[in-house]
C-alpha cells in the first residue's frame, strides 16, 4: 500500500465522491437524450420512465454534492482549493438542473414538433449528449491530470458551437413558417432555448474548470 | 550545584528566546496557518521539536561569530545584552514595526562594547552588516528560482487539483519543518550566544560516550524557550502574517518557507562548510541571520518574478526602515541598561580582564607577522580595556582588523595550571590520543597567556598545530581553536 494513500485519505475520498458524481452527470446526460428523443418519436410511456429515472438521479446527485460540500467544509482540502471547489460545484450543480428544466417543460407543455424538427432537434441532443461528456472528462482530469484539461474543454466549445448552429437554424424555420401561430412559435422558442440551456451551461462549467486549472497549475 | 543567581540572569535570554519563539515561528509557519493550510497545533509541534533539534545539533556554528563580535564576559552584561534585545523586539512588536532578533543582538552586543570599552572587531561586525543585505538578496533569488521551476514542475506532471492540494499540504509541513530546525540552528546564537563566552553550566557527562558541553546545554534551554514561545505566543502573529500573505497562492507561500528556510541553513549549516571548503568552493559565513528578512526577501523575490506590480513598496520601505532602527534602540537601551545594572544594583556586568604588552607577547606579535618595530617603547604596558589596548597600539603601528583582533588575544592575561586533577576530570572525548598525550606532557606547567599553552602544545605534537591559510585549513583550525578554548577554560587559575 503506498504510504502517501494514509496521509491523503480525506483528499482521496473527497476524490472518489466527485468521480461518483461525475458518472451521475453522464448518466444523466444519457437519459435525458433518450428520454428526449422517447418524446420526439411519441414513446410517451417511455419518456415518462426516463424522466422519472432522470429526477431519480437527480436527487442522488444532490445528496451526493451535498456530501461533498460537507466533507470540503471540514477541512479536508487547504482553504483555497476547498473555496475553489465549492465555487465549482455549485456551478456544475446547474447542469443537471437544466435536464430537469428542459424535460419538465416538455412533460408540462407536450409541444407539438414539427415533423421536419426531429432530425435536427436529434442532432442537438447528440450534440449535448457529448459537450456534457466531454465537461465530465473535463472534470475528470481536473482531478487526475492537469494538463489534460484543455482538450477537454476545448472540445465541449465545439460541441456548444454545434449545438448552437443547430438551434439557430431550428428558431429560423420557426419564425419564418407563417403557418405557425405566434403562440407556438414562442412554445417552440422556448424549447429550443431550454435544449441549447443544457450546452451553454456546460461551457460555462468547462470554462470554470479551465479557470482552475490554469490558477492550480500556475 | 548551580548558581540560582545564574538562572536568575539566564531568564532575560529566556525572554529573548520565547519572543523569537512568538514572532519567528510566524515566518516558518504563517502562511500555512494564518491560511489554514495547516492546523496550528500541528505547526507549533512541528516547529517546538525541530526547532529545539536544530538548536541543539548544529547551533554552534553560529554562535562563534556572534562570540567574535564581543565576547560578553559577565553574566550581568549578558543578562543585560538579551533583555535589551528582548525588550527592543517586544516593543517593536508593539508598535506594529517589523522587528528582527538579530539585530535586536548584534545592537545589544555593540551596546556592551561601547560600555565595557571592549574592541570591536570591524571585520566581524561589517561580515555580519553585510548579511543584512545579502540575506533578503539570496532569499529572493532562490524564491525567484524556485518559483520557476515549481511552476515548470507542476505543469509537466501529471496531477490532479486534490492531489497537489495534498502534496502541496505535504511539502508546506516539510519545509515549516526545515525551516524550523533551520531556525534553531541559525538564531540560537542570537538567543543563547551572549552566555555562551560566560559558560554558565558545568559539562555534563551521561554515560561514558556521551557529554553535553555547556553550550549545547544553553542552546537546549534556549531551544525550549523558543519552543514555548512558538506554543504560548505566535498563534496570533501567525494569523497575522498568513493574512498580511493572503494573495501568495500555496505554491508560492511554500516556496517562500523554502527559500527563508535554505537561507537560514546556509548562513547556519557547519557540514555545508565542510563540504564546500573540501571541494575547494568559496565557504558560506556562519552568521545569525534574520529569518524575518529572509522570508520578505522571498515574497519579493517571488513579486519582482511577476512583474512586482503587487509589491506594497511602501511597506517594504516601512519594514527596512524598521531594521535600521532596530540595533540602534537596542544597543542604546543595552547600554543605559547597564549603566544602571552596575551602579544602581551593583552587579558585575564585565570581569575584570588585564592585557600586557610583555616582551614574550611582542615576540609572538612578530611572529604572527605584525608590525612591532614601533612597539618596544610599549613594552610592559598594561591595559585594563581591549578598546584602550588597541588604540593605543594603533597608534605606533598600522592594524587591520584581524590583527586589533590578534592583539585583543595574545595580550589578555589568564593564568593556566595544567594540573593532574584538571586532566583526569576533563572531557577527553573531542581529543585524539596524541593530542591527549601531548597534554598530558605539559602536567605540572604554568602559563599567564593562553596561547602560551597553545604554543606549547604545537611544538610538541603537530596534531596540536594550526595551520592557517586557505579554504582546505579553516575547518582543522576551528575544531583546534575550539579545543584550546575548552582547555583555556578548563585550566584557568585562579589564586584563592
Amino acid at each position: 500500500m503506498n504510504p502517501l494513500n494514509l496521509f491523503f485519505k480525506k483528499q482521496y475520498a473527497v476524490e472518489e465522491k466527485i468521480q461518483r458524481l461525475l458518472r451521475y452527470l453522464e448518466d444523466m446526460s444519457l437519459l435525458y437524450q433518450g428520454a428526449y428523443e422517447a418524446y420526439l418519436d411519441g414513446n410517451n410511456e417511455e419518456f415518462a420512465q426516463r424522466n422519472e429515472d432522470l429526477n431519480k438521479i437527480e436527487k442522488e446527485l444532490d445528496d451526493l454534492g451535498l456530501q461533498i460540500q460537507m466533507t470540503l467544509m471540514r477541512e479536508s482540502l487547504m482553504p483555497d482549493s476547498r473555496d475553489d471547489l465549492l465555487w465549482f460545484l455549485t456551478k456544475l450543480d446547474k447542469v443537471p438542473s437544466s435536464f430537469k428544466h428542459s424535460l419538465g417543460a416538455m412533460a408540462l407543455e407536450k409541444p407539438e414538433i414539427p415533423q421536419d424538427f426531429r432530425e435536427p432537434l436529434k442532432k442537438m441532443l447528440a450534440h449535448t449528449n457529448d459537450a456534457v461528456k466531454a465537461l465530465a472528462h473535463a472534470t475528470d482530469s481536473l482531478f487526475t491530470d492537469l494538463r489534460a484539461v484543455r482538450q477537454h474543454v476545448e472540445e465541449v466549445g465545439r460541441q456548444e458551437s454545434e449545438v448552437d448552429l443547430v438551434e439557430y437554424k431550428l428558431l429560423k424555420a420557426v419564425f419564418e413558417n407563417e403557418s405557425f401561430e405566434l403562440a407556438r412559435q414562442y412554445q417552440l422558442k422556448g424549447i429550443l432555448k431550454q435544449l441549447g440551456a443544457v450546452t451553454n451551461l456546460a461551457e460555462d462549467v468547462a470554462d470554470a474548470v479551465l479557470i482552475l486549472a490554469t490558477k492550480h497549475a500556475t | 550545584m548551580l548558581d540560582p543567581t545564574v538562572l536568575i540572569f539566564l531568564t532575560s535570554g529566556l525572554f529573548l528566546g520565547w519572543s523569537l519563539g512568538a514572532n519567528d515561528a510566524a515566518n516558518v509557519f504563517g502562511t500555512a496557518v494564518g491560511s489554514r493550510m495547516v492546523r496550528f497545533t500541528t505547526a507549533a509541534l512541528i516547529c517546538g521539536v525541530f526547532v529545539v533539534l536544530g538548536a541543539f545539533v548544529s547551533g554552534t556554528g553560529a554562535a562563534q561569530t556572534l562570540g567574535k563580535l564581543g565576547a560578553v564576559n559577565a553574566l550581568g552584561g549578558s543578562f543585560m545584552a538579551a533583555l535589551a534585545a528582548g525588550l527592543t523586539v517586544y516593543w517593536m512588536t508593539k508598535l506594529g514595526l517589523p522587528v528582527s532578533t538579530s539585530q535586536a543582538i548584534i545592537g545589544s552586543i555593540i551596546g556592551w562594547n561601547l560600555f565595557s570599552d571592549s574592541y570591536t572587531d570591524i571585520s566581524s561586525l561589517l561580515k555580519i552588516l553585510s548579511t543584512w543585505i545579502i540575506c533578503p538578496l539570496l532569499s529572493a533569488v532562490i524564491a525567484a528560482l524556485l518559483f520557476t521551476l515549481s511552476k515548470v514542475f507542476v505543469r509537466k506532471i501529471g496531477v490532479g487539483l486534490i492531489h497537489l492540494d495534498g502534496y502541496t499540504r505535504l511539502a508546506l509541513i516539510l519545509a515549516g519543518a526545515f525551516g524550523a530546525y533551520s531556525l534553531g540552528a541559525n538564531n540560537i546564537a542570537n538567543v543563547m550566544g551572549v552566555f555562551v563566552p560566560v559558560a554558565p553550566f558545568p559539562d555534563l557527562q551521561l554515560g561514558q560516550d556521551f557529554s553535553i558541553s555547556s553550550a549545547q546545554q544553553l542552546f537546549l534551554v534556549g531551544g525550549l524557550a523558543i519552543a514555548v514561545g512558538v506554543f504560548t505566543y505566535s498563534k496570533r502573529v501567525m494569523m497575522t502574517v498568513g493574512s498580511e500573505l493572503m494573495t501568495l497562492t500555496p505554491l508560492a507561500a511554500w516556496v517562500a518557507v523554502m527559500s527563508h528556510s535554505i537561507v537560514l541553513f546556509l548562513f547556519a549549516s557547519e557540514r555545508l562548510e565542510q563540504l564546500l571548503a573540501s571541494l575547494s568552493l568559496p565557504t558560506i559565513p556562519l552568521v545569525p541571520v534574520s529569518s524575518s528578512q529572509a522570508v520578505v526577501g522571498a515574497v519579493l523575490g517571488i513579486g519582482m518574478l511577476q512583474g512586482g506590480r503587487e509589491i506594497q513598496w511602501p511597506r517594504v520601505y516601512g519594514i527596512v526602515k524598521g531594521w535600521a532602527i532596530t540595533p540602534v534602540i537596542s544597543c542604546l537601551l543595552c547600554f543605559v541598561g547597564l549603566y544602571f545594572l552596575q551602579n544602581v544594583f551593583q552587579q558585575t556586568v564585565q570581569r575584570e580582564s588585564n592585557y600586557l604588552l610583555s616582551a614574550s607577547v611582542l615576540e609572538k606579535f612578530e611572529k604572527e607577522g605584525l608590525e612591532t618595530s614601533g612597539l618596544n617603547q610599549l613594552s610592559g604596558s598594561t591595559f585594563s580595556s581591549s578598546a584602550e589596548l588597541v588604540r593605543v597600539v594603533g597608534s605606533q603601528v598600522n592594524l587591520s582588523s584581524q590583527q586589533g583582533l590578534k592583539v585583543v588575544e595574545y595580550s589578555l592575561q589568564k593564568s593556566l595550571l595544567i594540573s593532574r586533577e584538571n586532566i583526569a576530570s576533563m572531557d577527553k572525548k573531542g581529543l585524539s590520543p596524541q593530542q591527549l598525550e601531548a597534554l598530558q606532557k605539559l602536567e605540572g606547567k604554568t602559563y599567564n597567556f593562553p596561547w602560551q599553552l597553545g604554543d606549547a602544545l604545537a611544538e610538541i605534537d603537530s596534531a596540536w598545530k594550526v595551520r592557517g591559510g586557505g579554504l582546505e585549513n579553516k575547518l582543522h583550525d576551528r575544531k583546534i581553536k575550539q579545543k584550546l578554548a575548552y582547555l583555556y577554560r578548563i585550566f584557568q587559575w585562579r589564586e584563592k
